[in-house]
């Protein structure tokens, strides 16, 4: 089943930066927030809310069709696998991206989202989800029957009942 | 292991700038981080080395001290900054901590600690950016009525958005206001004891950090282990549950049943409007949204949003104002104020005037006291009437302060000590050490506490905890006070990390030494609880130099004319505690 990072709720976002810290530990054997491929941005310092910087997961990647060298290729439910091997650094998909997903990492490399899934297990407020696609991206359809009222979960339940039960963050 | 294994660049290093000739350099100084590894260990440490006998908390040879932990920006909840400096309110020991953005920045600039001294002769904000250090003509930003507005300016002039930190005094600081706070990020603050009123002096308007540097990770497995397990004893348990929800204004209710809430200027301990200004009241009404400082999943940092109508044609202006236990005390219970929107008002002076808000309470409570008593008149007031739960009146009172027009006014931004030595009112002017008190009358434990307490703050030892215990099941005193020293201890050694207190559950001094050792860092649990002590010891030779004396600690006869939670105070009693303090530690 192909799955894609969506930021489901970015009003609720708190700013913490958990998401961003857990993507760069988790693909670099480094500390940092530069290596993140997620972005949680200040637009007007903390007193406006907080903007999140994903990859879209495009259908038709505008940054696979920029890069010359091929290193990029489509994925399976959108955006693209990065072939680090190929990848020269030219930088001409940060350019292409007018999210402003993708930058370099120290090595030259572009840091581009892999929709692995890491980060919505490291968001205390639900603002990241994993959502089901077709492998091509397109958003899935499926007939779910009768709608439910899915205001918030439960206005009275604590926080370690809404987030005690989810399955823990990384890491094997 | 020594920390030459622990490979995070930065860590051992301090940044020394020079305001006067507007220069800096950097030194190395791994002796002092292997043993103090960070924070108010290296900070004391630091300012013992650099402190010249005699020099006064304003003077431009006094340094302030801005320090960061091993954890910081490394480790969830590890989000705090200790500014260590001359306090111009009490003349002993400044400590405070901050939230916000700046340890994370600091952290990613690759700088563990940073010295500041001198004076400029024109207003100057500094930035460092990674390895660059500017300093800037301030003087266009110098007279702003609102701290908020300096953080909006700067945003736009230097680089570093969503990576960096920006702390700045308003008003209050440049006019020398001895409680001036430092505002961090916006919501956050060096609030205590006047580092505002030190920025001032020093004629620095702002200091802005931002940095993006990439970290090694000695033991990277290990690292993402105890990372994983500490988000989730943050997130997943109820360790931390009090500020994921109503957060620290819940605490109006509880004091307030407990009658430990000071009311009136500590006339009373509970008060008749608590229901309309409980932390639930504010939640329900007024609170939009909840944002975290850099690196804390818990996001304890509560927002208001206050709609105010400004003319019968259904025009509005809009208010996002942070609230807390300590602001709601401060400037509701303690004024009588008992309307919620107008605490939020208050609060919202305060912030952009840049200025400690439990001091600006206390000091208005005093005044108002000093009215009504008939000590002072309109005279000196210069026409004010101050009364209980007049919102109006405090409001124009804070600018009155600000702005300093007369004597009294003057003697009000000195501080309720120095004021009440001027115009009398001593006993009923709610101080410890010179501080004006936190929102707690709970017994021997908190006014024990407070004096003790090297910063003369409940923070330090909790002494609050231990009569809330006391209250449920007496406790012995000299009970109360091995559990103040050692609070104190393990709080230190947080204070070394610099891990936010309210995660203080979490880091247990297992979790401390598991998460150490994650980075290259080896403890034990007795050389931590060693350093604890150490701590102590150094913080009180700092303070015996800049002046300070047990027994010189006066105890204003209000503590013990309001009964607290846990019954009638006997100043004797107090006294006594304190004694036994003074043997348990040796000094």
């Amino acid at each position: 089943m192909a799955k894609r990072l969506k930021v489901a709720n970015p009003a609720r976002c708190i700013g913490c930066y958990s998401c961003m810290m857990a993507c760069a530990r988790t693909w670099y054997d480094t500390i940092s927030l530069k290596n993140s491929r997620i972005d949680i941005q200040t637009k007007g310092g903390i007193e406006t809310p907080y903007a999140q910087i994903v990859c879209h997961a495009c259908i038709d990647p505008p940054c696979m069709r920029a890069c010359p060298l091929g290193a990029l290729t489509k994925r399976k439910g959108g955006g693209v696998n990065l072939n680090e091997e190929i990848c020269d650094g030219c930088g001409n998909c940060i350019e292409a991206c007018i999210m402003g997903a993708i930058h370099l990492d120290a090595e030259k490399k572009a840091v581009i989202c892999k929709h692995c899934g890491v980060c919505p297990k490291f968001c205390p407020h639900d603002v990241l989800e994993m959502i089901e696609v077709e492998d091509s991206g397109e958003i899935k359809v499926t007939d779910t029957g009768p709608v439910e009222d899915t205001n918030p979960v439960s206005p009275t339940a604590s926080h370690k009942e809404l987030y005690g039960e989810k399955e823990s963050g990384e890491e094997k | 292991m020594t920390t030459e294994q622990y490979a995070i660049p930065g860590l051992t290093n301090v940044l020394y700038i020079d305001l006067t000739s507007q220069s800096y350099h950097i030194e190395e100084r791994p002796d002092l981080y292997e043993k103090y590894l960070g924070g108010i260990g290296i900070a004391t440490n630091l300012m013992l080395e650099e402190y010249k006998e005699g020099t006064g908390p304003l003077d431009p040879e006094m340094p302030l001290i801005l320090s960061t932990g091993p954890l910081s920006g490394v480790y969830p909840t590890c989000t705090k900054t200790v500014a260590l400096f001359r306090s111009p309110l009490n003349g002993e020991l400044g400590e405070s901590y901050a939230g916000g953005h700046l340890a994370m920045s600091m952290r990613y600039s690759g700088y563990e600690t940073i010295v500041i001294k001198g004076a400029s002769r024109y207003p100057v904000y500094v930035a460092v950016h990674d390895d660059k250090v500017t300093f800037r003509d301030a003087s266009s930003i110098w007279h702003l009525s609102s701290a908020i507005d300096v953080g909006k300016i700067l945003r736009e002039v230097e680089p570093g958005a969503g990576r960096r930190s920006i702390i700045r005094i308003g008003p209050a600081g440049e006019k020398g206001i001895t409680y001036a706070s430092v505002n961090v990020d916006t919501y956050r603050h060096f609030g205590r004891l006047g580092l505002g009123t030190v920025f001032g002096a020093k004629k620095l308007k702002a200091l802005l950090i931002s940095g993006n540097r990439e970290i090694k990770s000695p033991e990277h497995k290990a690292y993402r282990k105890t990372v994983s397990m500490l988000y989730d004893t943050i997130v997943k348990t109820g360790l931390t549950e009090k500020y994921h929800n109503l957060g620290t204004s819940e605490n109006i209710l509880v004091l307030n049943e407990l009658k430990g809430l000071p009311t009136r200027n500590l006339q009373e301990a509970s008060f008749e409007g608590a229901e309309t200004i409980s932390g639930e009241v504010f939640a329900d009404k007024y609170l939009i949204r909840r944002v975290s400082c850099a690196g804390c999943p818990i996001g304890c940092v509560h927002i208001a949003m206050l709609k105010r109508q400004f003319s019968k044609a259904h025009e509005y202006e809009t208010l996002n104002i942070s609230y807390d236990f300590e602001l709601i005390y401060a400037l509701g219970s303690n004024l009588g104020v008992a309307d919620p929107e107008a605490v939020l008002e208050l609060i919202d002076a305060c912030e952009k005037a840049g200025v400690d808000i439990i001091s600006m309470g206390v000091v208005l409570a005093w005044a108002t006291e000093m009215q009504q008593r008939g000590k002072i008149s309109t005279q000196e007031t210069i026409g004010l009437k101050l009364s209980w739960g007049d919102k109006a009146s405090y409001l124009r009172a804070i600018e009155l302060v600000v702005q300093a027009p007369n004597e009294f006014y003057t003697a009000l931004g000195k501080g309720v000590d120095y004021a009440s030595k001027k115009y009398g009112g001593e006993e009923f002017a709610v101080q410890l050490g010179g501080l004006e008190i936190p929102g707690y009358h709970t017994g021997l434990g908190n006014t024990l506490g407070l004096s003790v307490s090297s910063r003369h703050s409940h923070l330090d030892n909790a002494g609050y905890a231990a009569d809330q215990a006391a209250f449920n099941r007496p406790i012995p005193d000299e009970k109360i006070v091995e559990y103040i020293i050692e609070e104190e201890d393990r709080r230190s050694v947080l204070n070394c990390m610099v891990a936010c207190l309210f995660a203080r559950n979490v880091y247990t001094y297992e979790n401390i030494i598991l998460a150490l050792k994650s980075i290259g860092i080896e403890r034990t649990e007795e050389e931590l609880k060693e350093l604890g002590k150490d701590i102590f010891r150094k913080k009180h030779e700092l303070k015996k130099k800049f002046g300070f004396r047990f027994e010189n600690l006066t105890l204003p006869k209000r503590f013990f004319e309001t009964a607290s939670t846990t019954g009638m105070l006997e100043e004797e009693r107090v006294r006594k505690a304190i004694e036994m303090y003074r043997e348990k530690r040796g000094v």
